[in-house]
């Protein structure tokens, strides 16, 4: 009965040839899936340049220069200074606007600068934080999206079963196959998403306790300075 | 979306989220043979038999064809061949329809018998009539050949009597074959309807003892059921009674002889069974 059309079994045909549900599924899982791996190429760019700056920032900053000299490179550049940098920079700044002023004490300038490089930390680690929940998201959800679509497809095909007075596997199986394709589409987004969140989260955390203990580090310098 | 930073990765991180996808869907294209495998679908159906089902019909007699011998030349040493033999040899032909006859009416038998009477006095009055002729031959043996026509013409009339005597009777034995014949097919298909049917019934439902039911069924010229058989003698057991009914929507498509004129005689049948014979 439907042998002619489980003979046409390509990919493209049984997109096709699925309901609406179905096809809804899978254009919402191609598109979750063009998203996830467009932010997973954008996180690794960034993060692998916040890992290299952060680098090439202790490098400078432990070879025994000038500090002034390296927050007037800083400040002078064109670019807003990111990741470690930026945090040397917001507070090397703190720390000269208020040395200027003679009357504070030690205690409260230190309290002052290291304010100001808690507030770059957070801000540089929201942005390394960027895009992770939704790649979160993507792993948790996308086999779900998925699951949903080959349910209604099941469902479907062993509807039209119904109407026959004969089941065959040929009846059902192209009905099947087509929504099992949901399924795949939407494994192939969860997959790199759950690895891509677990290796950036990772990346992130051993980023944030490298500012965090530069800014220990920087605080004890700016303290044995003043 | 993306924040300011990510401007300057992002065309390049689309585009390889385009290439990682468009590769997948290669691998899925090349590693999948997504044309399915069943191209070569050949369903032969087998009926298992039993036994040979029994011909109901009676094998057509070997028609005992009387030779006849061509028409007598007008030479006078041929004569004596063409003796009106065929007269004689006509009654073994007859007599099995008598002894049929007689078992079935004895009026139809002495109808029988008179016919017979008058076909052997018939027969007789022939055989006089061509032993004169004969005769008159003889006597004029000495005669030049073109007297001898005449005889011979009388001998020849007398001799096509009997030719097409024969050829009726003939023709009658041929049709009542092949009527036979097609008896004999429909009888054969309808034990294997039967067959078939009682093969997919379960037995099991119809318990001890040997019930028996009757179904009627319509048939349609591809095989399959017109409507639903409906019970005309029930086995007294409605789970067999169904276990039949399901049987026999499961045989469809039925067996049917190919020749379409003998499809009227499948129209609508009725059906006994013994499912526990």
């Amino acid at each position: 009965m439907s042998i002619s059309a489980a003979n046409d079994m390509s990919i493209f045909s049984l997109v096709a040839g699925a309901s609406l549900p179905v096809q809804m599924v899978l254009l919402v899982l191609i598109g979750t899936s063009l998203f996830s791996w467009w932010y997973i190429f954008i996180k690794l760019a960034t993060i692998k340049k916040a890992e290299t700056n952060a680098e090439d920032f202790e490098k400078a900053f432990w070879s025994g220069g000038d500090l002034n000299k390296l927050f007037e490179g800083l400040a002078s550049s064109r670019r807003k200074p990111q990741g470690m940098a930026s945090i040397f920079e917001a507070g090397f700044r703190e720390y000269v606007r208020h040395k200027q002023q003679t009357t504070m004490d030690v205690s409260d300038v230190m309290e002052g600068s290291r304010r100001a490089m808690r507030a770059a930390y957070n801000r540089e680690l929201d942005d390394l934080d960027a895009h992770l929940p939704f790649l979160a998201s993507v792993g948790s959800v996308s086999p779900y999206i998925g699951l949903f679509g080959t349910v209604w497809g099941i469902m479907n095909a062993f509807r039209g079963l119904s109407n026959v007075a004969q089941a065959t596997l040929s009846q059902v199986a192209p009905g099947i196959a087509e929504a099992l394709v949901a399924t795949a589409i939407g494994l192939f987004a969860a997959i790199p998403a759950v690895i891509a969140y677990n290796r950036f989260a990772s990346s992130v955390d051993r980023l944030s306790v490298r500012y965090e203990s530069f800014m220990e580090e920087f605080t004890n310098i700016l303290q044995r300075k003043s | 979306m993306i924040r300011t930073y990510e401007k300057e990765v992002s065309w390049k991180a689309g585009g390889l989220a385009i290439a990682v996808h468009l590769a997948l869907l290669g691998a899925l294209l090349i590693s999948f043979n997504w044309k399915a495998a069943h191209t070569t679908l050949n369903v032969t159906e087998v009926e298992l038999w039993d036994s040979i089902p029994n011909q109901t019909a009676p094998a057509p007699e070997p028609v005992v064809q009387p030779i006849v011998q061509p028409e007598p030349k007008p030479i006078v040493k041929e004569e004596i061949k063409p003796e009106p033999k065929p007269i004689v040899e006509e009654k073994p032909k007859e007599e099995p329809q008598v002894d049929i006859a007689l078992e079935k009416k004895k009026k139809a038998l002495e109808l029988k018998k008179a016919e017979d009477q008058l076909k052997k006095e018939k027969a007789l009055e022939l055989k006089k009539q061509l032993d004169a002729l004969k005769l008159e031959a003889l006597k004029d043996d000495a005669k030049p050949a073109v007297k001898v026509n005449k005889p011979n013409d009388a001998l020849k009339k007398l001799q096509q009597e009997a030719l097409a005597e024969e050829k009726t009777a003939g023709e009658q034995q041929a049709l009542s074959s092949k009527a036979s014949a097609n008896a004999g097919v429909v009888g054969e298909f309808k034990n294997k309807i039967q067959a078939k049917i009682k093969g997919n019934v379960n037995k099991t439902l119809c318990g001890e003892g040997n019930p028996e039911l009757r179904f009627d069924i319509g048939l349609l010229p591809t095989g399959e059921l017109s409507g639903s058989p409906k019970l005309v003698k029930s086995s007294g057991s409605a789970a067999c009674d169904e276990a039949v009914e399901r049987a026999i929507m499961a045989s469809e498509p039925l067996p049917l002889p190919n020749d379409p004129s003998l499809f009227s005689q499948f129209r609508n049948l009725n059906l006994k069974f013994r499912p526990n014979d």
